[in-house]
């Protein structure tokens, strides 16, 4: 099937820097998908060339098969919720939701009843009178939100939308921005720095570092197996143990790290035997046992022990990783009650739950 | 922040006090002796009672009350005609090549900054060489010339202050360049360029020296004032400066409630 949007291998550079390279991305017709990073990635970017309103050096943008190169930005039929909200102050909220339409030169009494559709939609029914600067954030949020979707684009552009509301304010609205997504049953191109935001949200994720894709997936396939460490660090915490593979047996592999050797599990063609490779296993994946077994998995020495509410994260130390600590997240249940600063316990994990990571450059999130 | 220091802050109001009336205290005097004229009984100096009379010689006087007609005139036209120009080289300026828009802005702001005397005698040569006979068309021209950087200024400062994240939103709603100016962007400036044409035209209705150079036998307000009292002083004038005066208090406070309307926006 024919993608809704197609950006095909775009670069783009400011001067002499390079903020996009090879960035290829396919949206379909009515998925939510998220474009992840941490600032100054390039997510902003992405998005203002798929508005109109950067121009591209390298690549193409097909929007149903067809180049975007010489659609000026107000024949695009896409709508961007910025994330300053860009809101007309001069206007009242009602003029702000029909703008969109009135500069289509249709007749006042359709954009009456299609401003009161779509305020309605928003939950902002009673507001048309005001104006912007009499309302709260939130607020004006759907303001934005309605005078995008009033003009029935076939994707709407939202750049960190939420990033300027309170954590209550915000879980609200990704409930809402979710439900408006199915029921509209258009594309959502969301932005945003916040991993747990983004596996809430999303039917898909795009994981951008520096200018270049990282990884995609559905969040839950991102969050069980991450291909760089980048990922591993960015989406949710993972122990990132360094070290060289020994060997492999299918997706099983032994690594030889300082710790001693690791089993891991790789999701995809192994790299060859000898490679630098990382062990990456999620704090909830790791069994921790007072009395070590010889033999299996690692020992190491609790640091300390920190209640989170609901979870316990205890951060240990291993002589022979030196500056990194580990971390073991259990639920708050009393079972790690008994735990002391300086106690020698064993950690192990069972292979599938270890991700075998080709080590790169650094992860910037760290 | 207030601290509690009140023979410091009594001294400082006292020090504003005295500079204000002594800013103020002439202008006070014209205005009052415009409605107390001055006399001489027996030899020493006082006031007649309150009386209206010099107004009304003011508005018996057909040569004054030509020349404020031709001040307004000019001052109403040329302002008008500046606000146009001024909007066309700030859109110029944010959207041009920043070497470019700095060498028209300079360009701009050259009559403004130069002594009026070699602004007005450029004018007039320049006005020569076109036969351009001296008149009404010579002393609107020449206002337009250095009352266009003062609304080029106010017109630019909004224009920036605005960015450019309105203007892509328009056009993301599917607006078209002109719809974009017309509905959002003008109106977004609306007090910057209501305070940039009452500026204007207060410089404009002032203006001496330039027009000097410039006019013929039809003379702005100024310049009749100049050559009246030359010859000698009337009552008339008293009761013209505190009009004047009222006239430009009222501009003023303008301005500034509107700059104060626009910092809000
Ligand atoms: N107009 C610009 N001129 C020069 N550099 C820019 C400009 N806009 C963005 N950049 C740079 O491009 C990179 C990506 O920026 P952006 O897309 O805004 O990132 P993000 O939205 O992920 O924070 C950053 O390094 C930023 O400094
Ligand atoms: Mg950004």
């Amino acid at each position: 099937m024919q993608p809704l949007l197609h950006l095909e291998n775009i670069s783009k550079r400011y001067g002499a820097v390079r903020v996009l390279e090879g960035i290829d991305i396919t949206v379909a017709g009515n998925e939510f998908l998220t474009i992840l990073g941490p600032s100054g990635s390039g997510k902003t970017t992405i998005l203002r060339i798929i508005g109109g309103f950067e121009s591209i050096d390298g690549g193409r943008l097909m929007f149903e098969g067809r180049d975007l190169a010489a659609v000026p930005i107000n024949r695009r039929p896409f709508n961007t919720v910025f994330q300053d909200y860009a809101l007309f102050h001069h206007m009242t909220v009602a003029e702000n939701v029909g703008y969109g339409l009135k500069v289509r030169g249709r007749p006042r009494a359709e954009i009456a009843t299609r401003v009161a559709e779509v305020m309605e939609t928003v939950g902002l029914a009673a507001f048309g009178g005001r104006y912007p600067a009499q309302l709260s954030g939130g607020q004006r949020q759907r303001v934005a939100l309605a005078r995008a979707i009033i003009c029935e684009p076939r994707l709407i552009l939202l750049d960190e939308p939420l990033s300027a509301l309170d954590v209550e304010l915000r879980a609200q609205m990704q409930r809402f921005l979710k439900s408006l997504q199915r029921r509209l049953g258009i594309a959502f191109v969301f932005i945003t720095h916040d991993q747990e935001e983004a596996i809430a949200l999303s039917d898909r994720i795009i994981v951008v570092n520096g200018g270049r894709i990282e990884q995609e997936g559905a969040p839950e396939q991102l969050y069980r197996r991450p291909h760089t460490p980048f990922t591993a660090a960015f989406l949710g915490e993972n122990n990132l143990i360094a070290g060289t593979l020994a060997a492999v047996d299918g997706p099983l592999c032994a690594v030889d790290t300082p710790a001693g050797r690791l089993a891991a599990t790789v999701d995809g063609p192994a790299p060859p035997t000898g490679s630098a490779v990382l062990v990456a296993v999620r704090p909830e994946h790791v069994r921790l046992d007072a009395a070590p077994m010889p033999g299996e998995g690692l020992t190491a020495d609790v640091a300390d022990v920190r209640f989170l509410g609901a979870n316990v994260m205890i951060e240990l130390r291993h002589a022979a990783l030196p500056g990194a600590l580990l971390k073991v997240r259990r639920l708050a249940d009393g079972s790690a009650a008994g735990l002391v600063a300086g106690q020698r316990v064993g950690l192990s994990w069972s292979a599938g739950d270890a991700a075998l990571l080709r080590a790169g450059p650094a992860p910037a999130a760290l | 922040m207030r601290h509690k220091a009140p023979l410091i802050d009594a001294l400082l109001g006292l020090i504003a006090g005295v500079g204000l009336v002594a800013l103020y205290a002439p202008l006070l005097a014209t205005a009052a002796i415009s409605f107390f004229q001055v006399v001489r009984v027996r030899g020493a100096l006082g006031f007649a009672p309150f009386s209206l009379d010099p107004y009304a010689a003011l508005l018996a006087n057909g040569e004054i009350l030509a020349a404020l007609a031709t001040s307004l005139v000019v001052a109403a036209v040329a302002s008008i005609a500046a606000l146009g120009l001024a909007l066309m080289f700030a859109f110029y300026f944010v959207s041009a090549r920043r070497g470019l828009g700095l060498a028209m802005q300079t360009m701009v702001f050259l009559p403004f900054l130069l002594p009026p005397i070699i602004t007005g005698l450029s004018l007039l040569i320049a006005f020569r060489e076109i036969d351009l006979g001296r008149g009404l068309v010579t002393i609107i021209i020449a206002h337009i010339v250095f009352i266009v950087p003062v609304v080029y200024r106010t017109v630019l400062v909004r224009l920036q202050l605005l960015g450019s994240s309105l203007t892509e939103a328009s056009l993301d709603l599917g607006a078209s360049r002109v719809q974009t100016l017309r509905y959002v962007i003008l109106p977004q400036m609306r007090p910057a360029l209501i305070s940039g044409v009452l500026l204007a035209f207060a410089i404009s209705f002032d203006e001496t020296l330039i027009t000097l150079f410039v006019a013929g036998s039809q003379t702005t307000l100024p310049i009749r004032l100049w050559a009246m009292m030359r010859v000698g002083f009337v009552p008339e004038i008293n009761a013209l400066a505190t009009l004047i005066l009222l006239f430009t208090a009222v501009i003023t406070f303008a301005i500034g409630m509107l700059q104060r309307a626009g910092e809000r926006a």
